[in-house]
């Protein structure tokens, strides 16, 4: 019953832990494959995302943060989640060492379309820990094999305190090229910042990247959304040229479950990637 | 040509026998509170003397758990294993046209869109029907509305035997090869007479015109009206006055598929399994942050309903409903979705907006 | 003198009538028409023109009292209330889930109510076997009186002949029915805790499936959560799928508390809550 069985999940074992924030609850885990054959089936894209299954816990949902680009293992930026009901599966996964196994079933959902973004110039915006897949995004653009096929790309990207940001790293390597602009904010720095400051939206109508051959992709909190969409609807982006990924809760993964539709359409196999236009089609409540 | 054939009420026993030996047979049971199907353990069980049952038969392909992987949490990922469901051949004896249409309605969600399910695939693959025509010359039972779903009550579409009582004889006919395979199989049966075909053949046509309750529903225009309701709170408010939000509409309905994913571990022993889940419980969209999109009674009557007449039509055809009544029938304070249908059709909430 | 269910739906007409009017109370809960006469629904009238969809005959059976903790606190509220109900008022007052000044209680006097689901008569044997309203503002008719008197736990006699072990096993067999609806839970006047113990995580008191142990962790938890706050409407037994006699359970558990606290259930707005009330003479025999 193991075969094509899309409820069992595949083993995999952490290569490494990245601790990403200074609240060091958002972590980076790296993950390679236990069997050579579903690492050659685990075929994905920038957007997808997986169920990370620990048995006695439950299953997340979690965006896939690395590139399709990086051979060998797969990313997943993981925050330990729950203010008011801490989450089973995160926390235990916190707590986990390098060489620790779990459980993986994916890739899930669909990705950001890449053919509908080649030839075009793309302005990706995030905030805060929404940036995985969108950091998934970038690396694969960039990539040289790839980076010719798609025109500018901006990457405008907040968090609330520079000691928030994540991927700190990679996105000083991106700041040192000429082939992708980057723009990186924080809506309150602290002694040794010396970036911007502003919040996101802000920071969008300040950059004011134009909407002539341009698809925005954004991802972030509610409260970030809310306020960027009417930036770039005023700068001339039409509704069909941003994108953004939606959350609902989820559990199968795959349109089964019934749990997390918005409408007629489930986020986890309709999406999680959609476009304003389509979004304009369902309810706007749920 | 599919023959027609006859066997007596008191000999069903004779029949059931053998049909247990083949496999699992499944059919009505009298329990507390109504009929419930199961497998049958002791032929004389089987009377199809009920009118239907309180769960709906989808507990065949799809059973309240189903159990997933077995783990141990002192145990590695590796030692975790996958259970294989034990099927054997299965006889789904004494379905309702109404629930054997139901089949139809979520094979498409379960196998035919986006990955298969495998469990409901197996499940399915190895049931044959034996579909039940409803006795018209009884009145309707006043909370059923097949007819407005555009179900006779002797359809035998979807069934692989189709059945049908006259006084004491039963009659079974093959609709499908498997049935007719099984049928030429069984013992006991006797071929029926030329009058008694001509008796069978009238009978399912004029189920056709048999009256439930009934209001002109067209899968299209009620998927508008209800996109067009979908922001009336007035509207849902009212109809949601009375729900006490609990889960047994969903739970008796034929074509509710919703369902949990649960890690249950006893003293670190444990199963994955999958187990019916409702979208009128309080929690069913609670978010690990604690954000719920649902907190209120009436987002959550509306999601039901919706999907049911609005988002399943948009996503995959047809109205999620076969109008089997269940619904309404054990509903403890007597919500009845078919008159919620009425008021939409007539637009009469929407126009007062 | 027979009761006339048409003359208690007049007056409750118009006493709800002349509340809507005068503004008052801004909704009432009371019974509407289902889809046919034999399955009224509960109905809130929120407008004088909403007042002629109410009706009130011997199927209406619902406990109102459980939609009052759906509103909040200050909303002035008129509730149509039988006997049990009305305790289910009163019980929600003592614990303070509702405030008496907020509502105005419409007591219906009544006996000869069926279930409609079998259309037998509800009697002591699944409910508190009183026929008047222990609170109202506004009563709709006659009190009751001359009804044969018995007492709510004569129905108790079988099952406290059974000794430990077979009631073990009767309630194993009983709740092994259960499918975890949770009908009973909604139709509780007293299940307002949200969010309820079996559906918490951290810790996780009983799993999600009917086949796991769940069920009796579910039923025997909420069993005794109600433990001297059960008025005994038996409408959780009422809204069962699968007819588990839940009321056994309740009635037993109402009748110790009683006998060892001298108190029952929602009978006087004075009362506290008796399980939270400390007196230097309580009973000491829960702990022998």
């Amino acid at each position: 019953m193991s075969e094509n069985n899309p409820y069992i999940p595949m083993p995999v074992e952490i290569s490494k832990i990245i601790d990403e924030v200074d609240t060091h609850d958002i972590k980076t885990f790296r993950f390679t494959f236990v069997n050579k054959d579903d690492e050659q089936k685990f075929v994905y894209l920038p957007g997808q995302f997986a169920e990370l299954s620990i048995y006695g816990k439950g299953e997340s949902p979690i965006g896939i943060a690395s590139a399709p680009t990086d051979a060998g293992y797969v990313e997943f930026t993981v925050q330990r989640a729950g203010a008011i009901l801490p989450g089973l599966v995160t926390s235990a996964l916190h707590d986990m060492d390098e060489g620790g196994r779990i459980g993986l079933r994916g890739p899930l959902g669909h990705s950001w379309p890449i053919e509908f973004l080649e030839k075009k110039n793309i302005v990706v915006v995030g905030g805060g820990f929404a940036f995985t897949t969108l950091r998934s995004l970038v690396k694969y653009m960039l990539h040289k094999d790839n980076r010719s096929r798609f025109g500018d790309i901006t990457v405008i990207y907040g968090a609330r305190t520079p000691g928030l940001l994540c991927y700190k790293d990679e996105l000083a390597a991106w700041e040192k090229r000429s082939d992708i602009k980057t723009i990186i904010t924080v809506d309150k720095g602290n002694e040794t910042w010396t970036g911007r400051e502003g919040f996101v939206p802000a920071v969008c109508k300040d950059v004011a990247p134009s909407p002539e051959n341009a698809v925005a992709v954004i991802c972030g909190p509610p409260v970030m959304i809310k306020f960027t969409l009417p930036v770039f609807f005023e700068l001339g982006f039409s509704k069909e040229n941003i994108l953004t990924s939606l959350e609902m809760r989820m559990k199968c993964g795959i349109g089964k479950c019934g749990r997390c539709n918005v409408g007629y359409k489930y986020v986890c196999s309709d999406g999680p990637v959609f476009s304003l236009a389509e979004l304009e089609d369902l309810p706007r409540d749920f | 040509m599919l023959v027609l054939k006859k066997t007596t009420i008191d000999k069903l026993p004779e029949l059931a026998a053998c049909l247990m030996e083949k496999g699992t047979l499944v059919a009505p049971v009298k329990e507390a509170g109504g009929f419930n199907f199961r497998a049958i353990t002791d032929a004389a069980q089987v009377d199809l003397i009920f009118h239907n049952t309180i769960l709906s038969p989808k507990t065949v392909f799809f059973p309240q758990t189903e159990d997933f992987v077995r783990y141990s949490v002192y145990q590695p990922i590796l030692e975790a294993k996958p259970v294989e469901p034990e099927i054997r051949p299965t006889f789904l004896f004494g379905v309702r046209p109404c629930d054997v249409k139901s089949f139809e309605i979520m094979d498409i969600h379960f196998t035919r869109t986006g990955v298969p399910d495998p469990y409901w695939r197996k499940r399915r693959d190895a049931t044959i029907i034996f579909g039940f025509a409803f006795d018209t010359s009884e009145e309707a039972d006043p909370a059923e509305f097949y007819h407005t779903l555009g179900i006779g009550a002797a359809d035998p579409d979807g069934s692989d035997v189709f059945m049908l009582r006259r006084d004491d004889v039963l009659f079974l006919k093959a609709v499908s090869p498997r049935g007719e395979n099984l049928l030429g199989g069984l013992a006991g049966l006797t071929d029926a007479a030329p009058d008694e075909r001509k008796y069978f053949d009238d009978y399912i046509a004029q189920g056709h015109d048999y009256k439930t309750r009934y209001t002109c529903v067209d899968a299209e225009a009620i998927a508008k009206e209800f996109e067009a309701i979908f922001h009336n709170t007035d509207f849902w408010t009212k109809v949601s006055n009375a729900c006490l939000s609990c889960g047994i509409c969903t739970f008796v309905c034929p074509t509710c598929y919703c369902f949990d994913i649960c890690d249950e571990t006893q003293f670190g022993q444990g199963v994955r399994r999958r187990v019916w889940d409702a979208c009128m419980f309080t929690d069913f969209t609670l978010e690990a942050s604690g954000h719920n999109p649902r907190t209120q009674v009436y987002q959550r009557l509306r999601q039901k309903i919706c999907h049911k007449y609005s988002f399943h039509i948009r996503k995959y055809g047809p109205i999620s409903c076969v109008g089997c009544g269940r619904c309404t029938r054990y509903c403890p304070v007597n919500i009845d979705i078919f008159s919620i249908v009425e008021q939409a059709v007539q637009a009469k909430w929407y126009k007062r907006m | 003198m027979a009761i006339s269910f048409e003359q208690i739906e007049q007056h409750l007409k118009t006493e709800a009538l002349k509340l809507l009017e005068s503004g008052k109370v801004i909704l009432v809960l009371a019974y509407g028409r289902g889809y046919d006469a034999n399955h009224p629904m509960p109905y809130v009238a929120k407008h004088p023109s909403d007042v002629d969809n109410i009706v009130f005959n011997e199927y209406c059976t619902a406990n109102l009292a459980r939609y009052l903790t759906r509103y909040p606190r200050r909303t002035k509220i008129a509730i149509a209330v039988k006997a049990a109900d009305s305790r289910a008022v009163v019980q929600l007052i003592q614990e303070d889930k509702v405030c008496r000044e907020d509502l105005v209680v419409l007591g219906i006097p009544v006996y000869g109510m069926k279930n409609f689901k079998t259309g037998e008569v509800i009697d002591s044997k699944t409910t508190g076997g009183l026929y008047n309203p222990v609170l109202y503002d506004i009563l709709l008719g006659e009190e009751v009186h001359g009804q044969p008197v018995s007492s709510p736990y004569d129905v108790l006699a079988a099952y406290e002949a059974m000794d430990k072990e077979e009631r073990w096993a009767f309630w194993q067999r009983e709740l092994g029915r259960c499918i975890r609806c949770y009908a009973c839970r909604k139709a509780c006047p007293m299940c307002y805790c949200d969010p309820c113990f079996i559906d918490q995580n951290k810790p996780k008191w009983g799993e999600k499936s009917p086949e796991s142990p769940g069920n009796l962790m579910y039923h025997l938890t909420r069993f005794h959560h109600l433990a001297g706050r059960c008025i005994d409407c038996g409408e959780c037994s009422r809204a069962c799928p699968v007819d588990i006699p839940l009321y056994l359970f309740h009635k037993k558990v109402a009748k110790d508390c009683e006998e060892m606290f001298g108190q029952a259930a929602g009978m006087s707005i004075g009362d506290k809550p008796v399980l939270v009330n400390f007196r230097v003479d309580d009973s000491d025999k829960i702990l022998e």
